[in-house]
């Protein structure tokens, strides 16, 4: 676990200080300089977004469906990120009666945010990285979870049926979907023995094996195969994709908790959403992919770090066109006696492979 | 989890062939059949106001004004309201109304779809098509009398 | 099915009682006799029709009550019990029930057939005979505040239909939770909702997520289709109306109904090639509706936006371009002529031929693709199997038909137990599937469409050595159509949903007296209740999707 790192030249934030200059002025050019740092990571993901949401994901079900999509404005069709933006944003905001008024217009702001914050920790690779704590994995699951909040929070205030179903979906698969999730993500904490997310990364650099003169990482993913299958299924559920969408469910509950909101607060929610795809891809990608390693240069980190997110992202929507959608108590069933079950096998597992190997 | 990982597959293999149904439509007129029924088009030189397309039509779409010698004034056809079952031209003895493959028509309300004979007559072909070319209409069944008694009525 | 090859349970084998027979058997319930074209009628007395329905449930094996209609005489007013065998729908009889003119009540048939509990309610709405003993006597096409009974004679068309603001009042503002029972939730499912296939309207209890009840709140689509029919003229301006029934391109089957129906009665001889034309073009009818039931059910259980549903929206419509070629439009076909059908097929024949072909050459593969995507998909398999379960008696009570029956091993198919057309002559089977549920349901439909193609394959060779001086599209029939005064008739076809029968009676003009349409899915909709009570939400809707119905043909 130790060597030479190059990720670890410092956190973004201090190079931004050592860039403008900031150091000169003391705690308050450290504030400057972290959020000038979280406004360059916030944005480099809403791009991501803009991308993935108005343009990317319907081109994608497009190309499944056999269909050409969005191709009318601009190259490729891609002002029409432009365009929906501006729709979007133009529409009326409804607000439905009886809604409770601070949690329903508190509720699409935590999904967002709450994604947001998970990006805090995840080395994005090219010194893109905003903070490092030694509890970093953790913060990052802990940071996602509170979406479970907002969705609640949105399901219950909408005043709405359909949305209270959806919003209790919600808790339920985040709570049943969670603690296999993070208890396969300890897996692999046993084998780096640390929680810090650099470590994590730097623990996968190792050459794995070696197949005709072609070195293969030491990526978890390739260690322990099994773990990552666990993980990915979990995660898909955790964000809430199918074949795991029950808490939105269009035509059973009618979207859930969304159905009442409409305008910006529908425009946060989808933000929200699809940056909680990618950050479950990114952790994802820290624990089993090698974070933003890849061949070429160590500068290209950021190049890679967002393939393995998009690749991600790519594979919810390839989910999307052709798997069914479980039933409400199949869904809960499967992730209380199965994926717990099968996590739990996992953790014991790996945790004898590493007591015989750390003895040995 | 075969089956899912066939679903799966299949998709796959339509993302990947490239291959797409959608007709850009706006860009690309679609191609449509020969017999296709559409906007009405109407020819006042060759009708004999004998009113039987305003007698068949199911809902009354179609409404001709004579003046009291019974020469015809008037021959107006909501097209908004239409449902284009094709028995005006059926009756019509004289090929005077027809039903071109023009299928696109807008307005802004309702009443602007009332055609009357000069708008119906300006309806324009679909790609050149005359759809009397390309139908015959077996008017033989039509004007039938059955085996019966013959009915004059 | 070929005539060489009798099936084992061949129609052949149910017994069959005269009309004398019958009439013994009913006894002194039996106080006149009526002849229908299509069935003997027994007069009885009103306050009988739960006796005599059950005798000749019981006693004579009338197990399927296909339709009740109701009308109004200038001295009466009348229901019909429409009754028939699950067996051998050839035997068919008529109940005729007439009720007094000022005071029209009569007793409910509901606790024998449950079919009838929809279509009294419904001849209470329209016409306005009330039902003795019917366990929940409402409108159910119309408004609850809707005034007078629209087709009933002294209706007045003119009434405006405003009401007191009191009678209006909005139904959801109570607290649906009753006192006892607190741990429920009362939940609209619809009209406007994206799995109910249309404006349908279920009114659901929920225990959880559980169904604790659940009732369809039906007729946001009526439009009087009953009425348009009455008022046009037999002969031409009936037949633009059918395809507007059940709209999702079943058009030229819901034609066959109307014109199947006013040929008996007119007594019109269809010439053969206009029978195999007929056939061809009803098949591929078949297999748009049966592709697009498939893609909607695909939708509702997989999620929004599956390719399943935009494969099969793009078989369907390789189906359509044909259709349009044959008959000019693409949903609303007007090609059935009585006596005939409208066009030859389109010139060059070859061209059309060579089309057809290679879209039947198609289908094989695209149906692997939709087993492979669906039937052999294990988290289908998990949503749809044992969900949903209609066992074959329910289904029967119920008059349901078509795939839904079928599905649930209710071996009925009118296409060859009452044949028409030209499908007695071509090699095909019925296709039963007896798990009773959701899958079954799919099943019967994926496996319809490769019978389907099958008869299409047979047509298309039968038109292509077809004598060119043969081709016959339409018989001599007059140009006005004026059936004898009060003959009466009811027929049925096999529609994309089931049995889709008409009864009309003439009263010597050019245009019907009473045109009354039996819808399947009507029949079959009523079924949902006893498919999705006890189970979870999202089989509640699979069970919508699997009934596959057309709000245009439930409320006409």
């Amino acid at each position: 676990m130790t060597g030479a790192v190059p990720l670890q030249q410092g956190m973004l934030p201090d190079t931004i200080a050592n860039l403008l200059g900031l150091d000169a002025f003391g705690i308050a050019g450290d504030v400057v300089a972290a959020l000038l740092g979280a406004f360059l990571i916030a944005n480099f993901l809403l791009i991501n977004t803009a991308f993935a949401g108005p343009w990317a994901k319907r081109k994608i079900t497009a190309a499944f469906t056999d269909r050409i999509a969005v191709n009318r404005i601009g190259p490729f069709g891609l002002f029409v990120i432009v365009a929906d933006a501006v729709r979007l944003l133009s529409k009326e905001l409804i607000v439905p009666e009886g809604a409770d008024r601070p949690a329903w217009d508190l509720g699409p702001l935590l999904i967002p945010f709450s994604a947001l914050l998970g990006f805090a920790v995840i080395p994005m690779g090219s010194g893109l990285q905003l903070a490092d704590p030694e509890t970093g994995l953790a913060f990052a699951f802990a940071a996602s979870s509170i979406a479970s909040l907002g969705l609640i929070m949105m399901g219950y205030a909408s005043n709405n049926k359909y949305s209270l179903l959806g919003g209790l979906r919600a808790v339920a698969s985040n709570i049943a979907y969670e603690i296999p999730l993070i208890v396969t993500g300890v897996s692999v904490v046993l084998f780096t023995g640390t929680l810090q997310m650099s470590e994590i990364v730097a623990a996968q650099e190792a050459t794995f094996v070696s197949i005709a003169g072609i070195a293969i990482p030491q990526w978890f993913a390739f260690v322990n195969p099994f773990a990552f299958a666990l993980f990915v299924v979990a995660n898909v559920a955790e964000v809430g994709r199918n074949p795991f969408d029950i808490p939105e469910a269009p035509t059973e509950i009618v979207a859930g908790y969304q159905t009442e909101y409409s305008s910006v607060y529908f425009v946060l929610i989808y933000l929200g959403e699809f940056i909680h795809i990618f950050l479950g891809g990114a952790i994802a990608a820290t624990l089993f992919l090698g974070g933003p390693a890849g061949p070429g240069p160590a500068a290209l980190g950021i190049v890679w770090f967002t393939a393995k997110i998009w690749a991600f992202f790519l594979l919810t929507q390839w989910l999307r066109s052709a798997v069914p959608r479980l039933r409400v108590d199949q869904f809960i069933e499967i992730g209380w006696k199965g994926m717990l079950v099968l996590s739990f096998a996992n953790l014991v597992l790996t945790a004898v492979i590493v007591g015989v190997l750390t003895t040995l | 989890m075969i089956g899912i990982l066939k679903g799966m597959a299949t998709t796959m293999k339509h993302a990947l062939d490239g291959k797409t149904f959608t007709v850009e439509y706006p860009d690309v007129a679609p191609e449509v059949s020969p017999r296709f029924r559409g906007v009405h088009k109407f020819s006042q030189e060759r009708c004999i106001w004998c009113r039987q397309c305003e007698n068949v039509c199911p809902n009354d779409t179609i409404q001709i004004v004579q003046d009291d010698q019974r020469n015809g004034e008037q021959y107006n056809l909501h097209i908004g309201q239409c449902i284009y079952c094709r028995l005006c031209e059926e009756v019509c003895p004289v090929d005077a109304i027809l039903l071109t493959q023009n299928f696109e028509f807008t307005a802004d309300t309702k009443d602007e779809f009332v055609y009357n004979k000069e708008q119906l007559k300006n309806v324009p072909w679909y790609k050149g098509i005359d759809p009397l070319n390309s139908r015959n209409p077996d008017r033989g069944a039509w004007i039938g009398e059955g085996d019966g008694e013959v009915d004059y009525q | 099915m070929s005539l060489e090859e009798p099936e084992p349970d061949a129609p052949a084998t149910v017994e069959e009682q005269s009309a004398d027979e019958l009439a013994e058997l009913l006894g002194d319930h039996v106080i006149g006799r009526e002849e229908h074209l299509n069935a003997p009628g027994y007069v009885v007395r009103p306050d009988e029709v739960q006796a005599v329905l059950s005798t000749l449930k019981e006693d004579a094996g009338y197990d399927h009550l296909s339709c009740v209609t109701a009308q109004e005489y200038e001295d009466r007013y009348e229901s019909i019990y429409h009754l028939k065998k699950y067996d051998d729908p050839t035997q068919e009889v008529s109940v005729v029930v007439p009720a007094d003119r000022e005071n029209p009540v009569s007793q409910s048939g509901e606790a024998v057939f449950r079919t009838a509990d929809w279509h009294e309610r419904e001849a209470y709405d329209l016409v306005g005979i009330e039902y003795d003993d019917h366990p929940d006597l409402r409108r159910i096409l119309l408004p609850e505040t809707w005034q007078g009974h629209p087709l009933a004679e002294d209706y007045e068309q003119d009434r405006p239909q405003v009401v007191p603001l009191r009678e209006h009042a909005n139904p959801l503002q109570e607290d649906h939770r009753s006192e006892q029972d607190t741990d429920t939730m009362y939940l609209n499912i619809g009209p406007h909702h994206p799995a109910t296939h249309g404006v349908l309207h279920l009114k659901t209890v929920l225990d959880g997520e559980q169904v604790a009840d659940v009732e369809s709140d039906i007729g946001y689509l009526h439009r009087c289709e009953e009425q348009i029919c009455q008022n046009g003229t037999y002969r031409h301006q009936i037949m633009p109306y059918p395809d507007r029934w059940d709209y999702i391109s079943a058009g030229l089957l819901n034609e066959w109904a109307y014109a199947r129906a006013a040929e008996d009665m007119a007594d019109i001889d269809v010439p053969e090639y206009a029978q195999v034309i007929r056939t061809m073009g009803a098949e591929l009818c078949r297999i748009a509706a049966h592709m697009l039931a498939v893609g909607t059910f695909a939708l509702d259980v997989y999620g929004d936006f599956t390719a399943i549903f935009m494969y099969a929206i793009r078989d369907r419509e390789k189906a359509q371009n044909i259709l349009e070629d044959l008959t000019g439009q693409r949903l609303m076909f007007n090609y059935f002529r009585l006596g005939g059908v409208v066009w030859d097929l389109p010139e060059p024949r070859e061209e059309f031929f060579e089309k057809t072909r290679d879209f039947l050459e198609d289908l094989p593969e695209a149906l692997e693709e939709y087993h492979d995507l669906i039937s052999s998909n294990e988290i289908l398999q998990m949503r749809t199997i044992d969900t949903g379960v209609l066992p074959p008696e329910v289904a029967k009570s119920y008059g349901a038909t078509g795939p839904v029956a079928r599905g649930s091993g209710v071996d009925y198919d009118l296409r060859r137990d009452d044949p028409y057309g030209y499908y007695d002559e071509l090699d095909w089977d019925v296709v039963t599937e007896d798990g009773c549920d959701n899958y079954s349901r799919l099943l019967v439909r994926l496996r319809e469409v490769e019978e389907s193609a099958k008869i299409i394959e047979q047509c298309i060779d039968l038109l292509e050595d077809w004598p060119e001086e043969d081709r016959t599209i339409q018989a001599n029939v007059p140009r006005t159509l004026k059936p004898d005064d009060d003959t009466e008739i009811y027929r049925a076809v096999e529609g994309a949903k089931g049995e889709l029968g008409i009864y009309m009676r003439s009263d010597g003009t050019d245009k019907p007296a009473r045109f009354k349409i039996r819808s399947p899915c009507f029949s079959n909709l009523q079924t949902l209740p006893e498919m999705a009570e006890g189970e979870y939400v999202p089989d509640l809707i699979a069970a919508l999707g699997s009934l596959d119905i057309v709000l245009g043909e439930v409320d006409r």
